[in-house]
């Protein structure tokens, strides 16, 4: 606990010092994104001014912490509306997506393990073994720019990218189906890349269960091979899952950041692709507040779930 | 176990054959490249033709020349950024092992908090404020994986410091240094090897992530620009475009993580020395 407030204090604070040590000033990145726009020395002492930016440092740096306590993560230079509406309105989008994309992701990537790893050694072992070793080392980018090309672009099924229809005019449920029709396709490649990792573990689960006492136990009492493969050997292969599950929402932040780019999905990722091309530091800050801290705050809460999972951590 | 040993030495083949295809494309690339890949050459959105073998981008850049070229960044960033991460997480993980104290609690505090700070968020912040360039990517990403590194080097420092050998040379009045040169850095050798293929795989994959977010200098030439420019480009998909343009830069990048990654796995049961002393 005492480690997790550590670091969020230092994301925070890296936040604040990163611009600061950077070479040109806040004020000049702001009026880059405008260069139409050429101001004399009386008005930038003004515009520093406004912005606090002719404070000392230890006084800005109360302030920031205290607008965050507040939850003020400044303006957005592009949309002029304040960093934390439009996070939050991008933010269910990417959940939405990362969530859909873990779920299938944990499905398919754990019943390949159990799979794979129980009959280790075997044809199908050996090609899953390969075949998702190589898929988790393909770009996101350039996986996902596959998938658009082959299902959106030469098959047609799915859209190019977005989130929604514009527009759309039809009920409820008719909404539901767009926006499901929209997500597959995001959500399919970030659950691909996920499979892979969550293959691996398991099978790795399984494989060290493979000569345990208990199954051999169980295997003497006459239980069915289902059984002890589910029961018996799937069950204790699953604990090390659940941490790595929070561990590898820092890559799904990373997977969804390139996927949301490639499908011009209205996410956090999007919006971060956006904002560095528009040069809007506001937001690219606030979506690194956002993005890191969750990311730190889920590690944290996977190690607090393995402790009551696993009695042996406990004492 | 003979046939397992025959899967990891084909894997190795297969990965340090990729691997050397990007090396002698990146060290050749004046002779192979048939135009400068910045120049304009012809004209927009040319399909291939004989003039130019993948066809030119929407300014008239010739898009293979731009394949060749940008095999050079991802070499200098991948052998820059394992280096760097390399030397730091050998001489702070080393030092934090053999000094111990207060100086291994402190290291090991910051490695922890440092492993905690997301990656990718962070290189984008940082890539966004700074001068953009190959001196900037290998920069960030050597700052940002040391702690790695350093914990396994600190741990194995552990073991080798009650060593016969390390400790009659720290009793003979060695220094910090002499030990570190003489005794640590050839038993290190085979964590500091896979180590590094581990960070030059990711340094590839960021190299191309941050340049195809636009996060790079776009004058210059490297695989995720050419992405960069292609799939901002409106209308990319009402032709046939991207089979040329798409494709092969999305593949070229996927060449070399595949290879590193498979020069790592080939060589583990050579460099892991848990594996080694396994009787096989």
């Amino acid at each position: 606990m005492g480690g997790y407030l550590l670091t969020v204090w230092v994301l925070l604070t890296l936040n604040f010092v990163l611009p600061r040590a950077m070479p040109g000033d806040p004020i000049t990145a702001m009026l880059a994104s405008n260069e139409a726009v050429t101001v004399d020395a009386d008005t930038r002492a003004e515009l520093a001014a406004y912005y606090g930016m002719d404070q000392p440092v230890a006084v800005q740096y109360v302030r920031y912490l205290d607008g965050l306590a507040r939850g003020d993560l400044g303006v957005s230079v592009r949309y002029r509306m304040p960093v934390t509406e439009l996070l939050a309105g991008r933010l269910r989008w990417t959940a939405l997506l990362v969530g859909s994309g873990m779920v299938v992701a944990l499905g398919v990537g754990l019943a390949a393990g159990v799979h794979a790893g129980w009959r280790r050694g075997s044809r199908l072992d050996r090609r899953l073994l390969v075949a998702l070793l190589a898929v988790r080392n393909v770009p996101p980018f350039a996986l996902a720019s596959l998938a658009v090309l082959v299902f959106a672009v030469k098959l047609g099924w799915l859209p190019l990218g977005g989130a929604a229809t514009p527009f759309f005019t039809g009920g409820v449920a008719a909404g539901a189906a767009d926006v499901a029709h929209h997500l597959v396709l995001p959500a399919g490649v970030l659950a691909v890349q996920f499979s892979a990792g969550y293959f691996l573990l398991m099978r790795a689960g399984m494989v060290t269960q493979l000569g345990a006492d208990h199954l051999l136990l169980g295997r003497a009492k006459g239980l069915s091979d289902r059984r002890l493969q589910y029961r018996y050997a799937a069950r204790n292969a699953l604990l090390p899952v659940v941490t790595v599950t929070a561990m590898h929402l820092s890559f799904a932040v990373t997977g969804s950041l390139f996927v949301e780019t490639v499908f011009a999905y209205p996410g956090m990722g999007r919006l971060a692709f956006d904002a560095v091309g528009a040069r809007d530091y506001p937001v690219v800050q606030g979506c690194f507040v956002v993005f890191s801290v969750s990311v730190v705050t889920l590690n944290l809460v996977a190690e607090l779930l393995y402790t009551r999972l696993d009695p042996r951590v406990r004492a | 176990m003979r046939r397992r040993r025959d899967q990891t030495d084909r894997l190795l083949g297969a990965g340090a054959g990729l691997v050397g295809l990007v090396a002698v494309v990146g060290v050749l690339a004046p002779l192979l490249a048939p135009y400068d890949p910045q120049a304009l050459v012809g004209d927009s959105l040319d399909p291939p033709s004989g003039r130019h073998l993948l066809g030119t981008n929407d300014v008239g850049q010739d898009l293979f020349s731009q394949l060749v070229w940008g095999a050079r960044p991802s070499l200098l960033v991948a052998i820059g950024a394992a280096a760097l991460t390399l030397a730091l997480g050998v001489v702070i993980g080393a030092s934090a092992g053999l000094v111990g104290g207060v100086v291994d609690r402190v290291v090991m505090r910051a490695i922890d908090v440092m492993l905690g700070l997301p990656l990718l968020p962070l290189l984008i912040v940082v890539a966004a404020l700074a001068p953009p360039g190959v001196v900037t990517t290998v920069i960030i990403i050597g700052v940002m994986m040391w702690p790695m590194s350093a914990r396994v080097v600190r741990s194995e420092t552990l073991t080798l410091r009650q060593r016969g050998y390390v400790r009659m040379a720290t009793g003979f009045g060695g220094g910090l240094g002499y030990v570190l040169r003489r005794h640590l850095l050839p038993a290190l050798g085979p964590i500091v090897v896979a180590g590094a293929i581990n960070v030059a795989g990711v340094a590839v994959l960021l190299e191309a992530g941050l340049a195809f977010l636009g996060l790079s200098d776009p004058t210059r030439t490297s695989w995720g620009l050419t992405l960069n420019r292609a799939l901002t480009q409106q209308g990319l998909y009402l032709s046939n475009q991207w089979v040329w343009w798409v494709l092969p830069a999305a593949g070229a990048v996927t060449v070399a993580v595949l290879g590193i990654t498979f020069v790592g796995v080939g060589l583990e049961p050579r460099l892991n020395p848990r594996a080694r002393r396994e009787p096989k």
